[in-house]
């Protein structure tokens, strides 16, 4: 523990002492928890999930700046359906078509080739190409639940926006809302930690019916490509080092298609029903974006600071692949490290007065909601422009949007990977124009 | 190999000269390829970070041009360290046009 502990308050001492982030109390409010641990021991042990929670700003950059030291490679496939890993990939095997490792969860050069492939499909221009698809599509799920005047913002609004982004971009079905949304859930419960073996098995099951859905897509453009990115990625040519051109196996292509539809769809969702909660709960925040509507530089830095104060994802894994000294402390090699975004996001020191809504932050772009280094989420442009489209047409049309559940009685999704609300029942009246 | 030149300058202010740029290739990925500090092109040229953040040099700004919308909004992202010369240098094509241009690389928003 760093010198820091002296200042602690015995309640701050008390968390880094006995909290865990494995403890759906600390999962929904953890902001306590995470000062208590920057302050007093900002790279912490936590036993129960035996992984050490970076929580620093600084620190997590240090790590992301690495990525050959701090591998998302053994972070991230050690921790999915971390002690029940034989099983899970078994059942994959037999009943799911295959087990396929994320092939762009891995590490330097192979991630690099890997990685340029996704990069063009979003780059923030080509995404901008998109805005009027995804403002008919916001517009086609506000006006269905206008005139009821209540909805679940998750289960109505939020889910169904990302999911229909995504699936016309890959080229899927539409109508398949709550199996892509299950599908989704399951496939991120392999990296929450919270799941029992009963859990396990059923989400393998979900994703067993999920890979065979989409390995029959990816067949068919296999003999017939189209204008959509499962075509792109089954015909994709990775330029090599060397000059020559690979193309990638079937099971990486499975992976990254899978990768596609599930990366995105969930934690947009999830940064949209936090646009929802904060709009029913502070008035100010509703008034903010009343008021920029029309500034598109004012909508860009709304954005911006709603996953500031809110990132979607909690904490994603690395683990060391030599012994490294990260923040004061000597971590040995196949160390697991949670590198806990939701903390740096609120450190003090880079951010004042952090649970504040402040558009004007100089240095907004300083916040690690979608990661940082050569992992930076890769369709962070997409996700950001799904929730400007949906605040701008939320204010267009909506108004005295207001919870219809205490904010004490939201629930959120127990897991360490992620801070998702379940379900968001609201009222609203429609704006008149 | 090119036959372009680029002049940069890394932010701890070591100035390095390249003189083997192909058209069409980002200033971005000129620094990417040398190793220049402070440039890390996380979003890999797509307009989506502000990880490549230069200041053109004066002289070269008319040729080189403004930012649009697009990537004006990410520049302000960085908004403490932004000036009237910032561009992101993964939007800036290397052409016949630029032979020379000179850009220093812009420091990290602070804390």
């Amino acid at each position: 523990m760093s010198a820091d502990s002296a200042t602690l308050t015995p309640a701050e001492q008390e968390l880094i002492a006995s909290a865990t982030l494995a403890d759906p109390a600390v999962q929904a409010q953890p902001h306590a928890f995470y000062r208590a641990l920057r302050h007093g021991d900002p790279v912490h042990l936590d036993p129960t999930l035996n992984s050490w929670l970076v929580t620093r700003h600084e620190d997590i950059l240090a790590v992301q700046a690495d990525p050959l030291t701090f591998s998302v490679n053994k972070g991230y496939h050690t921790q999915q359906a971390r002690g029940m890993q034989d099983e899970y990939q078994d059942i994959l095997r037999r009943d799911g078509g295959g087990y396929f490792p994320d092939a762009i969860m891995s590490d330097p050069p192979y991630h690099t080739r890997i990685r340029k492939l996704m990069e063009n499909a979003f780059t923030a221009h080509r995404v901008k190409d998109l805005e009027p698809r995804i403002q008919e599509t916001v517009v086609d799920l506000l006006e269905s639940v206008a005139d009821k005047g209540a909805a679940d913002a998750v289960k109505e609004i939020a889910v169904p926006l990302t999911i229909r982004v995504i699936v016309e971009q890959l080229g899927l079905d539409h109508g398949m809302e709550d199996k892509i949304s299950r599908w989704s859930v399951a496939v991120t419960a392999q990296i929450g930690r919270m799941q029992n073996r009963e859990q396990m098995v059923e989400a393998a099951r979900e994703i067993c019916d999920l890979q065979h859905y989409l390995i029959g897509k990816m067949r068919a453009r296999e003999a017939n490509p189209g204008e959509d990115m499962i075509s792109d990625i089954v015909h994709a040519k990775i330029p090599m080092p060397d000059g020559t051109v690979e193309t990638l196996t079937f099971d990486e292509a499975v992976s990254l298609v899978r990768a596609m539809l599930i990366a995105g769809n969930d934690t947009t969702a999830t940064a949209i029903s936090n646009l929802f909660f904060i709009l029913a709960t502070r008035p100010d925040v509703a008034q903010l974006l009343k008021d920029s509507v029309d500034d598109e530089r004012k909508m860009t830095r709304f954005v911006e600071e709603l996953l500031r104060l809110e990132p979607p994802v909690r904490a994603l894994s690395r683990m060391t692949t030599r012994e490294v000294e990260l923040g004061g402390i000597t971590l040995p090699e196949g160390a697991h490290l949670l590198l806990v975004y939701g903390s740096a996001n609120d450190q003090e020191e880079v951010f004042p007065d952090p649970r504040s809504f402040d558009i004007d932050r100089p240095n907004i772009g300083r916040h690690v909601a979608f990661g940082g280094g050569v992992h930076r989420c890769v369709g962070l442009a997409l996700a950001r422009m799904e929730v400007k489209v949906m605040a701008r047409e939320i204010a267009r049309r909506m108004d005295n949007i207001k919870l219809a559940i205490a904010p004490e009685d939201v629930r959120f999704v127990p897991t360490v990977a992620t801070r998702t609300i379940e379900k968001l029942p609201i009222t609203f009246t429609r704006r008149s124009a | 190999m090119g036959n372009l030149t680029v002049t940069m300058t890394d932010v701890k202010g070591e100035t390095s000269t390249f003189s083997d740029v192909d058209e069409g290739v980002s200033l971005m990925e000129v620094a990417k390829a040398h190793g220049v500090e402070g440039i890390f092109g996380d979003c890999g040229g797509g307009c989506s970070c502000a990880t490549c953040h230069v200041y053109v040099s004066t002289d070269w700004m008319a040729k080189v041009g403004q930012p649009d919308d697009i990537e004006f909004g990410m520049l302000d992202m960085v908004s403490d360290v932004q000036q009237e010369n910032s561009r992101l240098s993964c939007q800036i094509k290397m052409s016949a046009e630029l032979d020379g241009v000179e850009v220093t690389v812009a420091p990290a928003s602070a804390y």
